[in-house]
């Protein structure tokens, strides 16, 4: 598996990264996302961080299109996407969603299939990967995500946490250029979310590009190489995790973070 | 136990009914409930225009009694040029009948699919299409399918209407041999015991192909 995409560290500008330029989304007059701007390396980890209703899950949702931003471009492992333009054309699309793998707050594995099936299907209808590949790559990513015994296994016989981990390998296994994760934590309880941020420590550790909706500080601060803090719609500030937790430059942040560190 | 001789002797006069009533229950529904699928997917439509045929279809179809259709188009369809076998007009009426019932089990089986399915599909890379096929139809098949079969069970025990239009079908032989016997209490005891035997045996065929389906709900 072609998992390590280069150091964290890579000074050289790489068109494995993510660039997003005046982002915004609109229902009519009503504005839900506006001039959000984020430059990111490749194996770079950058976390989301806000009060509810801020636009965060809208802002990730809006790079794979599942919400359709209403201006600015997205450019993300070589795709490119003008929301300007009247509407992407369908082969910039799939291959926005191609280099993009999403992980949801509720998981989504098809429930109809095995686990290998989940991490397979996807390969062999997009990849067109043979059936001997993509499941050598899928037996490859459970052992990764320390599930390789639960291949034939139904989605509703294992537990949320695992069910999570499974759908992160499912999302690995198109080999995309960054990865999105939508609160992949705040279904689970904090015992077995543990287990699904340690599968995306590794994975940050072996230099996947990853932007991280997120309710976990620690998290935030620890994996994490910025913290992009969101607000009523727009960014309120974006800078290195350890500056962002401990002195935040705009008030709102500051307020934020106390309601979250003092509970 | 004279009865039993009568039956015994009157199941190969039966038997062609039989298999006439199969025939067309298998039609109605191989016909039927595509129809009913495609259906679904107008009223789901972007745009109106078909959702409106769609609706039309619909509401005819379920509104209508089934024999009034069976009739409607019966006598219609020669006036208008269309000159069709019995069994054929009474293949497009129930089909029509069935296809409009099984449209809205099939929208009730859609939208029964969780919305995170279709992005958790479109997010996978799938086209809408793709997605559809492998991730969202598999899902509402199972939702859909026991008001489906019940609604085989009625389509098959709706066949027997055919007799009105002269389809020679278990139903009209039935009422042949008590035309020509006047054992018409027998007769129709039998004919119910043949009606309620394959419906027994279709139910007992859809309730294991239900564990298969559900094989992954544990």
């Amino acid at each position: 598996m072609a998992l390590n995409l280069g150091t964290r560290t890579s000074p050289i500008p790489i068109s494995g990264g993510v660039h997003v330029s005046h982002l915004g989304k609109s229902y009519g007059s009503n504005k839900v996302l506006s001039d959000v701007n984020l430059k990111m390396q490749e194996g770079e980890v950058v976390s989301i961080i806000g009060p509810s209703g801020a636009g965060k899950s809208t802002f990730l949702r809006c790079l794979n299109y599942l919400e359709v931003p209403t201006e600015g471009t997205i450019t993300i492992g070589g795709a490119r996407v003008c929301a300007d333009d009247s509407r992407p054309d369908k082969a910039s699309l799939d291959h926005l969603r191609k280099v993009t793998g999403m992980v949801f707050q509720s998981f989504n594995l098809f429930p109809h299939l095995t686990v290998m099936e989940n991490i397979t299907l996807p390969q062999r209808k997009v990849l067109r990967a043979s059936k001997d590949r993509a499941e050598e790559v899928a037996q490859s990513l459970l052992k990764r995500v320390g599930l390789p015994e639960k291949a034939k296994e139904y989605p509703a016989r294992l537990s949320g946490g695992q069910q999570q981990r499974i759908a992160i390998a499912r999302a690995l296994a198109l080999s995309p250029s960054v990865m999105l994760f939508d609160e992949p934590t705040s279904a689970l309880d904090p015992e077995i979310g543990l287990e699904v941020l340690a599968v995306m420590r590794d994975l940050a550790d072996e230099g996947m590009t990853m932007l991280v909706v997120t309710h976990e500080m620690h998290f935030a601060r620890d994996v994490s190489d910025r913290i992009m803090v969101m607000g009523n719609g727009g960014v309120l500030e974006t800078g290195p995790s350890e500056q962002v937790m401990s002195d935040p430059s705009h008030e709102r942040t500051r307020q934020f973070l106390k309601a979250v560190l003092d509970r | 136990m004279s009865f039993l001789n009568d039956w015994i002797a009157w199941l190969p006069q039966l038997g062609p009914g039989v298999a006439i009533s199969l025939q067309l229950t298998g039609m109605a529904l191989f016909f039927g409930f595509p129809f009913g699928l495609l259906l679904a997917a107008m009223a789901e439509s972007r745009l109106a225009t078909l959702r409106w045929i769609s609706f039309l279809i619909v509401e005819v179809g379920r509104g209508l009694p089934a024999l009034v259709l069976l009739y409607l188009l019966y006598f219609s369809l020669p006036d208008m040029g269309v000159i069709l076998t019995s069994m054929t007009t009474a293949v497009i009426a129930l089909s029509w009948n069935a296809g409009a019932y099984a449209s809205e089990y099939f929208r009730a089986g859609l939208s029964a699919v969780p919305r995170g399915q279709k992005e958790a599909a479109l997010t996978s890379g799938f086209s809408r299409w793709t997605g559809f096929r492998l991730v969202i139809l598999p899902q509402a098949l199972r939702i859909s399918t026991p008001p489906l079969a019940g609604l085989a069970v009625l389509v098959f025990q709706g066949s027997a209407l055919a007799f009105v239009i002269a389809v020679p079908e278990l139903m009209s032989k039935a009422y042949e041999i008590s035309s020509m016997t006047f054992r018409y209490l027998s007769v129709f005891s039998l004919t119910a015991i043949v009606y309620g035997l394959i419906t027994w045996l279709f139910l007992a065929l859809v309730k294991l192909l239900e564990v298969r389906l559900s094989r992954h709900l544990v």
